[in-house]
């Protein structure tokens, strides 16, 4: 599903984000990218949705080489990968239902389809009640639901969660796991960037640790440390 | 394809609104400057009408008598040709006379029912090498002795004044109006950029989900292009209004035919109107191109 060979990214000046690191990682895994601030992981995860190109080495997503994809294309490839963030991202001025059906509006998914697969994605992050809400009504918990929910009704083959429970407490990051772990049943790879040792440690997946820029660590069924 | 035109129209109506009065003055730039191009190029196909006969350079016309025999007519011809003062000869048949009759007494069918083509003089304009006004009036003068001769009428000082004075002002007016569109697009392309910074968190998202380029930008385009067609549409009512005021403004025919023919006729505006729509549209969407090219980075 996703394969690094080689992979350099280096920023102006000299700062490399990211050097020489190969990784395989198969469908339907679950792989946690552990490390200190500044070790790589959010630039690892850029590089797989084209944020950032490789300076050099080659990223292969879904079989093809995201390196040699035309700009064009760009958007099709972003199509089959959901992202979550720290911070969320929701639009402050769009109610529950409306942020979710924004990103099938995007790409120009047709009313009927918008119309059926919210209030279902809705039901799957358990916020059918809470559909005509804005974020500011909703707990941080709740407001990471409704990002997981706009990243998935689109049914992406990869998840990209950069550290989403970095902004919530212990109790609430246990049920934000709980949903990618139901998420990641339905066969969608997922790959978490995150510093809780916590979940790392409870979770027991497959670990890519990182330390400036370099891959020291892949371990399967691995711990924070 | 349905629910895509309907987001545009949405989302273009709601950035429009979200800056108003940034949008209000890009319309109104875009408005006044169209009007300054249509009423220089108004005034200036008026000035091209009024004195049509005296362009390139034309001194003085010598009218034949329409009864004048070919002789004559032929002998006068080959005169002028013959004379070393004299630059140009060009003969004016009399279906031609009349072609020109017809245009300039458009308003006024009865006149041009009263003529037909034999009554009208056949004549030859002249333009001099020398267009001082003593040799001018030396030319005309020689000619008007010359047998079949009806007249010889000379480019009077205001003729050329009214020339003179128009493409001076003209070519003021379109400067200014030159400049002003380029301000319009100016601000366009600002008022662009205004709504994609306050669209940016739905545009990083747009990005995020897989919106294509095209998705992203034509509501901004959209915009450009909405705001550029308000303009035109307002700067042809202006014209529109101000048209009929500048005629009655005019003196009555009967008294100095070339001012009251400085107002085109009804149907010679439609290409000055056609010509600013599409100026107004261009400026609108070259303002938006640069924005959605420059500053929308997807």
């Amino acid at each position: 599903m996703i394969r690094l060979d080689n992979v350099t990214k280096s920023y102006k000046g000299d700062t490399v984000a990211l050097r020489d690191a190969s990784v395989n990682i198969e469908k339907g895994e679950f792989v946690f990218l552990v490390g200190a601030s500044g070790s790589g992981k959010s630039t690892f995860l850029r590089l797989l949705n084209r944020e950032e190109v490789p300076t050099d080495g080659q990223i292969f997503v879904a079989g093809k080489d995201i390196g040699q994809l035309s700009t064009w294309k760009v958007p099709f490839l972003r199509r089959n990968i959901g992202s979550i963030f720290q911070d969320f991202k929701l639009l402050s001025n769009k109610n529950v239902a409306e942020n979710v059906a924004f990103a099938l509006e995007a790409i120009g998914r047709p009313r009927a389809v918008v119309q059926t697969q919210v209030p279902a994605i809705l039901e799957l992050v358990g916020l059918s009640s809470k559909a005509g809400n804005f974020p500011h009504e909703l707990s941080g918990g709740e407001q990471q639901r409704v990002s997981i929910a706009r990243a998935f009704v689109n049914r992406p083959l990869i998840l990209l969660a950069d550290e989403p429970t970095g902004n919530l407490d212990p109790a609430t990051s246990v049920g934000i796991m709980r949903l990618l772990e139901r998420i990641n049943k339905t066969g969608t790879t997922v790959l978490m960037a995150t510093h809780d040792r916590g979940i790392v440690d409870t979770m027991r997946r497959r670990v890519i640790e990182l330390d400036r820029g370099s891959i020291i660590r892949d371990q399967a069924r691995g711990v924070y440390e | 394809m349905a629910i895509k035109l309907d987001y545009i129209a949405r989302e273009t109506g709601s950035n429009l609104f979200r800056n108003f009065t940034i949008t209000l003055a890009s319309i109104m730039t875009v408005a006044v400057s169209l009007s300054l191009v249509g009423s220089a190029l108004m005034v200036r196909q008026g000035v091209d009408r009024a004195t049509k006969r005296w362009q390139g350079g034309v001194e003085f016309i010598v009218f034949m008598n329409p009864t004048a025999t070919q002789d004559q007519v032929d002998g006068v011809g080959g005169d002028l040709r013959k004379n070393a003062l004299i630059d140009k000869v060009t003969f004016v048949d009399k279906n031609q006379a009349y072609a020109e009759f017809k245009d300039l007494f458009r308003d006024s069918p009865e006149m041009i029912d009263s003529v037909t083509p034999d009554i009208l003089p056949t004549s030859y304009r002249v333009e001099p090498k020398d267009k001082t006004a003593d040799s001018v009036t030396g030319l005309s003068d020689e000619y008007k002795a010359k047998p079949g001769v009806q007249q010889v009428v000379s480019a009077t000082q205001t003729i050329r004044l009214v020339q003179n004075v128009s493409s001076f002002f003209n070519n003021v007016i379109l400067a200014v109006a030159v400049a002003l569109l380029g301000a319009a697009g100016l601000l366009i392309l600002n008022t662009i950029r205004m709504a994609m910074y306050a669209r940016r968190r739905e545009i990083e998202v747009m990005k995020l989900v897989g919106a294509t380029n095209w998705f992203i930008r034509l509501p901004f385009m959209a915009e450009g292009l909405v705001q550029g067609i308000i303009g035109v549409v307002v700067s042809i009512g202006i014209l529109a209004a101000v048209r009929p005021i500048f005629q009655n403004a005019l003196p009555p025919a009967d008294q100095f035919p070339i001012f009251s023919d400085l107002v085109p006729a009804s149907t010679e505006m439609l290409p000055i109107y056609l010509l600013m729509a599409l100026l107004g549209m261009l400026v609108g969407a070259a303002g938006a191109g640069v924005a959605v090219t420059r500053f929308l980075d997807v």
